[in-house]
């Protein structure tokens, strides 16, 4: 067992930006460098607090000023996506095409958060699994129906659920095991030794680390996998290599 | 880097044990709890099983000491007193068994208040041993708010009574927090889906880092999640030792805990 395998994680959700209605470490530019030091992280991919909880699209230039001012970090941009509404957003698949160009990782959805059926986003989901950009999602913000349906809709389209909590394992394992592109990433994945029985049924694959940092107590995920009954391969393949090979631009 | 080996010795005052109807648990069993505590650095844990407290007090308690049994230096029980299910018989077994070390209700699955008369011998019992009680405790719940168990402290003033969850929410926390610096007979345990490292942080500056208690609700949740606030928490590591075992060794004198005698015996 070596201490080394805990350097160089890759922390596949951080969110930038002041929360309400919680007790949590800062979040700004500073405090993400910081995060990533104190954890010997290679690198993070930002989310912005303002696209879930104040402005969905205005958020994102938010989480592309941190991705921009940290790229030498490894730190990528995450950005939200609604539906196309006149005088919101004109068109998916143009946000999708600008993300491109800004050099965004992956796509965030929000449906219940901000009011919408997830059916109005299938141009979202066509372009992401055209661009292969991830869509990363709350385990709260979607019902497995709708998981499901966008999962089989979309076979190329890779769907990272977050915040699972402890109580979820039944209907993840169905997401998991129905659906090869489906990932869960560690933000309070609390169920206990969940991620041990995964790995146990040759699902390593599709684990990735993260730590929720302006959402989560960032402590919970690095010694959920640091301290886990994992093999040292399979912490490294959890930490990074899994994100490596999920998000374009995670470095080696 | 936090490698892989942990630097701490823990004593975790608040576990269960078995499988819960609402959720699927991975390996709830005591071997496989005991196992994780030797990835964890923990020497001690304290449970409760989970039947004990969802369905059948006198039955789960038995589970209980089944796992003392099989790790005897490793595992303590408490004993689930349900105001229901005939509480005065729990509490009979419970003062000729040594294998139990403290008293764990749940004022909230059981739906009845801490300051309602079924739950007078359990504090009556305490006062007069010495013997702790773990209580689960929610913000704004008409069983087991934080503010109720200032009633049951003014009371029973002899009476150690540990709020689990420091009242769950970070609303909860600043209630146990009130409650806890009116009354020193008031412990604050950890444990809970919103608690940060912060908000132990905050328990530690107002109650001062002798009454905060590390507990995680294993196999409820991942023992691991709490562990990481509290190893990850702003705390000095003197705070942090504390808070990891150094209370627990000293709540538990009634009936010491394995690996160690209890403070002043």
């Amino acid at each position: 067992m070596s201490d080394d395998v805990t350097s160089g994680w890759f922390d596949a959700r951080i969110v930038t930006g002041a929360h309400p209605a919680s007790l949590l470490p800062p979040t700004d530019r500073d405090a993400i460098a910081a995060h990533l030091d104190r954890y010997a992280l290679s690198g993070a991919l930002v989310s912005a607090m303002a696209s879930w909880l104040h402005d969905p699209i205005g958020g994102n230039a938010e989480a592309s000023a941190i991705a921009h001012d940290l790229a030498d970090r490894g730190v990528l941009a995450c950005w939200t996506a609604v539906p196309a509404t006149s005088g919101e957003l004109d068109s998916l698949t143009a946000l999708v095409d600008r993300a491109v160009d800004d050099g965004v990782a992956a796509f965030r959805i929000h449906p219940a958060s901000h009011g919408f059926s997830p059916a109005l986003l299938n141009d979202l989901y066509a372009a992401l699994q055209t661009n292969r950009l991830p869509l990363c999602v709350d385990a709260a913000e979607l019902s497995w129906p709708d998981l499901n349906t966008i999962a089989t809709r979309f076979p190329e389209l890779p769907i990272v659920v977050s915040n699972l909590g402890y109580r979820k394992l039944r209907e993840l394992w169905a997401a998991l095991v129905g659906h090869t592109n489906v990932f869960v990433d560690l933000v309070d994945f609390a169920a206990h030794q969940g991620v041990e029985w995964l790995v146990a049924n040759d699902l390593a694959d599709r684990l990735l680390f993260a730590t929720g940092l302006g959402v989560r107590d960032p402590g919970e995920s690095i010694v959920r996998l640091a301290w886990s009954g994992l093999d040292d391969a399979t912490v490294r393949l959890v930490g990074s290599e899994n994100a490596r090979r999920l998000l374009q631009g995670v470095r080696a | 880097m936090i490698g892989r080996r942990p630097p701490h010795r823990i004593v975790d005052v608040h576990a269960h044990l078995g499988p819960y109807s609402l959720f699927f648990i991975p390996e709830s069993d005591a071997a496989t709890m005991v196992a994780v505590m030797d990835r964890t650095g923990t020497d001690v844990t304290v449970l409760a099983a989970n039947r004990a407290i969802q369905q059948d007090a006198h039955l789960g308690n038995s589970q209980s000491l089944a796992a003392v049994d099989a790790y005897p230096d490793r595992i303590a029980a408490y004993a689930v007193i349900n105001p229901w299910q005939e509480p005065e018989r729990e509490l009979e077994r419970l003062a000729g068994d040594d294998r139990f070390v403290g008293i764990k209700v749940h004022p909230s699955l059981h739906r009845y208040p801490v300051t309602g008369a079924r739950y007078a011998a359990v504090w009556e019992f305490a006062e007069s041993t010495g013997c702790p009680v773990l209580s689960h405790s929610e913000h704004q719940s008409p069983y087991d708010a934080p503010r109720l168990f200032e009633a049951v402290a003014e009371r029973y003033p002899g009476t150690s009574v540990v709020l689990g969850h420091a009242g769950i929410t970070p609303a909860g926390v600043d209630e146990s927090i009130a409650a806890a610096r009116r009354y020193d007979s008031l412990w604050l345990e950890v444990c809970g889906s919103q608690m940060t490292g912060p908000l132990i942080r905050a328990m530690v500056d107002e109650v001062g880092s002798g009454r905060v208690l590390f507990g995680s609700d294993f196999p409820f949740i991942d023992q691991r999640m709490s562990l990481g606030r509290v190893v990850c928490a702003p705390l000095t590591e003197s705070q942090r030792q504390d808070v990891l075992s150094g209370n627990a060794r000293k709540l538990f004198r009634w009936r010491p805990l394995p690996g160690e005698r209890g403070v002043g015996q």
